[in-house]
């Protein structure tokens, strides 16, 4: 008995090991070797073209002990994800509500919510810039409607943040996506024995739907936090030539590296950014693991 | 299910056929290359994509190909900005273009880190007098040039002729100094209650705080040669000028300053085509706007005023270079290349195709007289080759890279009114120190 | 790490549902409704139509830009409604670059990278689900790890990388690297399989199948919905990807839409009607396939007979 069940055990481990070996593959073939170099390059001088001498670990130190601005960005960063993390998943989650239910139009208003997800790029940001121009920007011009003097959005730096974070909200569709896919498999026949048990709709809700989705909310709530922490593009547009202003308002972590690395050519030190980065935001996602458990509820669990 | 399996065939089998096209094709570009005709291929990489400035680029390309038998140029536009990152990239990997537009203001730096070539070996004695000497002293890196300066710009003063005589002013004896500057702008100025139906002059608009530090100091930040030893950036004359500056933001006042900047942002919308702002510093391409959206506008032309008399006209500009990167399959055709793309006839043809002031000094010279320009065209022309003798860059000396990063926070912070400039200006002197520092 | 992912640590609930075999039934729960259900659809609607006239008035802004003359973009105060439409916009925006060209190059790199990160993910994270083995936690570890460095301290190594490789100016690096898997998506569809019920593997493995078979046979069809979200987001990715291209490609015949779409900012200006009107041009398809992809993830509601 206990051979035979030794032997199935292994043979479960070597279909995980062939279930698994693209990604062992592609990792060693396409990312390890970049991210120990990038690792070996954060105790370098590298610039990238000419230069790679050893300087133990002065990058790690005069980030840590030395550097302004290194604080400023990773405050910006958090700052951001503190409140853009709960905001958008909070949003998504009641738009996929809303969305996962039979009204008219239902695949029309899908494809709506689900359009600001699909706009990327460049042109996204440069027009919100143009919304959030606080004389002739329509987000002023709607606000002005029901009374509300809009503030300064992209010039105020005490505003700045909050500007990103509403254009981040707005293209919470993307989400969406993944709460609405997951309240597709929950099953009807719960809402059914809900509905004989009279419970009301937010009963429902809260009781069924909620628990139900929590594979999906904890997935994202771990990945948008590790993306939050890499927020770049829009800050690099937003704030002007990449500079992170005004007052360094927007001067986000990346943004910070992307300039040590591409406009300094100090990619040691961006390095060895990049790799402090990865550290805080590891312990964020095994926390983040090991709270898990306690309210994630997969509904295959194997026993 | 099923239709989900057909679906993944048909999409897998036109991939499939697909896939006998060029993308597919992996070819060794990192030897030298030549084409069928055994010419060599001198790859060429600009930002230069628009309508306008495509087919400018590529006429110039064709009449160098033309020209000799021995080279093809091929030239690939990529995206402004991205375009150096995806160049240093191929530096790193080894298989870089032969020829690249850069940044001028970056250049030494570029240099020191081995991204572009030395071109001492190519030059001759004389042939850095082709071009303005600020220029070409952008490009140096321990004496030696590190790319060919190709196009610049500067800042000129733009003033409403019609307004002036309105007030009582010579309209042809614009501001000379600051201080008439203040003089002509609040008799120019127009107020109704607390708004303005034409406001005089605004010096924020069009240049930042920057250009009028440059102005007021006649040099840089830092000491002779973009050396490091000093630098100058809290000092008593620049705590005045930012205050000076300031004076007139209190003065016109925020609500009014942030309308007219959105109307400026806006182009056509510029208050000064309509003769609601009086006077306004720009680029010489300004005028280009001007004669699309207010062709009857009759304005003139000057250099910026001076901090005080006999302090001279310093003005503030950047543009390109034309550099070979490290690891050039053919330099030598690069250079070739190089050497036509900053020569006289495509720099004069650029210059009057774009409107666009030149590194090249002949080509400038020519320009003025251009036919292709109308008088007035001509006449701002004439303005903006004569400040390029009083136009200065700005430089990253190779110990302070992105120095500007540095002192621009706290200036915001001194607009914004949350540090005084004394505070301010220390900040960022103590900021750039601890930069150049931490280079060294 | 390895402790976490491990199942026994999960939460086991006694609710073990037959809740997937219930997918397909027939949405009795949308008959015999009184007004009080009435009144809760009049009220999701209005929310609906109210939330999609904030997400269109950003759009509308797009859509006016791209239809007025390059004088009526630059003008103040802006106007909300442009003065003359011009639609020729939309031709002159397409003929500014060899857009016909990009967009056959686009498709291809699309379609190969949407099948791949399909096929590839589903394979891998149903290993990381459904199959028990030693190191699981470890190797789950790698996966996510790999998503929190950020890209800027790889990009020159791995464009170093596929320079040695030759792979520089073809469509191999843009497209290869999805055919092993991606973090993401692994994690994603990882927490879908997590959602199947263990004895319906089980079952099947007494029956004598092969995990290659259930993977094939129970897995794929049960995540359907979320397979159609990852075929969506790579679609969308790749689609809009830019760096990628940006770096890979040196011949301008092999360029993609987001490529082209650059030409409208330059250096001193943009064209903003042009670039309105190209990006919209190449969101099109996007939104059309979304619209049309939809049915895969709904599977328990039918809609047009749903409210009867």
């Amino acid at each position: 008995m206990g051979k035979r069940k030794l032997t199935i055990r292994r043979k479960e481990s070597i279909y995980g090991y062939i279930f698994i070996m693209p990604f062992i593959v592609g990792f060693f073939a396409f990312t390890a070797g970049p991210l120990l170099f990038s690792l070996a390059g954060s105790f370098t001088d590298y610039n990238i073209t000419s230069r790679m001498d050893f300087v133990g670990v002065e990058n790690y130190q005069s980030l840590i002990v030395d550097d302004g601005l290194f604080r400023t960005s990773l405050w910006n960063t958090i700052y951001y994800v503190a409140f853009s993390v709960p905001l958008t998943t909070l949003g998504a989650i009641f738009i996929s509500a809303l969305l996962n239910q039979d009204v008219p139009g239902i695949r029309v208003f899908r494809t709506l919510y689900y359009l600001p997800a699909v706009l990327s790029g460049v042109g996204v940001y440069l027009l919100w810039m143009q919304l959030l121009e606080p004389g002739t920007g329509m987000v002023n011009l709607l606000l002005g409607w029901v009374g509300i003097d809009g503030p300064n959005w992209l010039y105020d730096p005490d505003w700045t943040k909050p500007s990103l974070i509403l254009m981040k909200l707005w293209s919470v569709g993307g989400s969406m996506l993944l709460y609405l896919a997951s309240m597709q498999g929950v099953s009807r026949s719960l809402y059914e024995a809900a509905e004989i048990d009279g419970a009301s709709r937010w009963r429902q809700f809260i009781h069924i739907t909620i628990p139900m989705i929590t594979p999906v909310i904890f997935f994202d709530v771990v990945t948008s936090l590790i993306g939050g922490f890499q927020i770049f593009q829009e800050a690099y547009i937003m704030s002007g030539n990449g500079e992170g202003g005004p007052a360094n308002s927007l001067l986000f972590y990346n943004l910070y590296m992307w300039n040590q690395a591409f406009e300094s050519f100090d990619m040691g030190y961006a390095m060895a950014m990049s790799w402090i980065l990865f550290v805080i935001v590891f312990v964020l996602t095994l926390i983040n693991l090991k709270l898990a458990p306690r309210w994630v509820h997969y509904e295959g669990e194997e026993k | 299910m099923k239709n989900l399996r057909i679906f993944l065939l048909i999409l897998t089998s036109t991939t499939l056929m697909l896939s006998a096209c060029a993308g597919f094709q992996t070819s060794d570009s990192s030897e030298g290359q030549t084409n069928e005709e055994g010419k060599t291929v001198v790859d060429f990489w600009s930002f230069w994509g628009s309508e306008i400035r495509r087919p400018i680029i590529d006429k110039i390309v064709a009449d160098f190909n033309a020209s000799q038998d021995e080279i093809e140029v091929k030239h690939t536009y990529s995206p402004w900005g991205d375009i150096w990152t995806k160049e240093l990239a191929a530096i790193a990997a080894g298989n870089p273009p032969d020829v690249v537009i850069n940044d001028i203001n970056a250049t030494a730096i570029r240099g020191k880190e081995n991204q572009a070539m030395n071109l001492s070996e190519f030059i001759d004695d004389d042939f850095s007098d082709k071009f303005y000497p600020e220029l070409w002293n952008a490009t140096l890196y321990e004496g030696d040039s590190y790319g060919i300066p190709f196009n610049t710009d500067t800042r000129v003063l733009f003033y409403n002729k019609d307004t002036f005589e309105e007030v009582g002013l010579d309209p042809e004896d614009p501001p000379e100094t600051w201080e008439e500057l203040e003089e002509y702008a609040a008799k120019l100025d127009v107020k109704n209650g607390d708004d303005y139906d034409r406001l005089g002059f605004y010096p924020l608009w069009g240049v930042g705080y920057d250009v009028w530090l440059l102005n007021a100091n006649g040099e840089n930040y830092f000491g002779a040669d973009n050396n490091v030893d000093t630098v100058n950036i809290n000092t008593e004359t620049n705590v005045e000028v930012l205050n000076w500056l300031k004076s007139w933001r209190d003065r016109i006042g925020e609500d009014v300053v942030n309308s007219y900047q959105a109307q400026i942002d806006s182009q056509q919308g510029n208050p000064f085509f309509s003769g609601d702002l009086a006077m306004l510093v720009q680029q010489p391409t300004f005028y280009t706007q001007i004669s699309e959206y207010a062709e009857d506008l009759n304005f003139g032309v000057a250099p910026l005023p001076e901090y005080e008399p006999g302090n001279g006209h310093t003005s503030w500009g950047g543009g390109f270079v034309a550099e070979i990167p490290e690891g050039s399959s053919d330099p030598e055709a690069a250079w070739e290349f190089i050497e036509y793309l900053t020569g006289a006839e495509a720099q004069e043809y650029w210059a009057v195709q774009n409107f666009d002031n030149v590194a090249n000094i002949e080509a400038a010279e020519a320009a003025a007289q251009s036919d292709e320009f109308s008088e007035e065209g001509q006449m701002v022309y004439q303005i903006a080759v004569e400040s390029m003798e009083n136009t200065l860059l700005t430089p990253a000396p190779v110990e302070a890279p992105g120095f500007y990063n540095y002192i621009n926070p706290h200036v915001d912070e001194f607009f914004l009114g949350s540090m005084t400039a004394e505070e301010a200006l220390a900040q960022a002197q103590a900021d750039v120190e601890d930069l150049i520092e931490s280079n060294q | 790490m390895a402790k976490t992912t491990d199942r026994s640590d999960y939460l086991t609930d006694s609710e073990k549902a037959e809740s997937q075999s219930a997918v397909n039934t027939k949405p009795r729960y949308w008959e015999h409704r009184g007004n009080r259900n009435n009144m809760w659809r009049m009220l999701n609607f209005v929310l609906l139509a109210a939330g999609s006239l904030l997400i269109l008035s950003p759009l509308w802004w797009m859509f006016a830009t791209s239809l007025k003359t390059m004088a009526e973009v630059m003008s103040y105060p802006p106007s909300f409604f442009p003065e003359s439409w011009e639609w020729s916009n939309y031709i002159r925006a397409w003929r500014a670059a060899p857009f016909t060209t990009y967009t056959i190059n686009t498709i291809t790199i699309t379609t190969l990278v949407v099948i791949g990160s399909v096929l590839a993910n589903s394979f891998i994270a149903y290993g990381f689900a459904k199959i028990p083995f030693r190191g699981k936690g470890i190797w789950f570890a790698i996966v996510l790890s790999t998503m929190m460095i950020p890209g800027f301290v790889t990009l020159i190594p791995q464009y170093v990388l596929f320079a040695n490789l030759g792979w520089v100016n073809t469509y191999y690096p843009l497209i290869v690297p999805h055919f092993f898997g991606s973090a993401f998506y692994i994690f994603l569809l990882r927490q879908f399989y997590m959602t199947i019920p263990t004895e319906l593997i089980e079952a099947a493995k007494i029956e004598g199948a092969s995990h290659f078979y259930i993977w094939w046979k129970i897995g794929l069809p049960l995540t359907k919905p979320a397979l159609a979200t990852v075929a969506i987001f790579s679609f969308n990715g790749a689609w809009n990807d830019f760096l990628g291209p940006l770096l890979y490609l040196n011949d301008e015949n092999l360029y993609t839409l987001q490529l082209g779409l650059a030409v409208f900012k330059g250096q001193l200006s943009t064209q903003w009607n042009y670039l309105m009107a190209g990006s919209l041009l190449v969101l099109l398809p996007v939104i059309l396939l979304f619209f049309f992809f939809q049915k895969y993830f709904i599977q328990g509601i039918n809609l047009s007979s749903g409210g009867k």
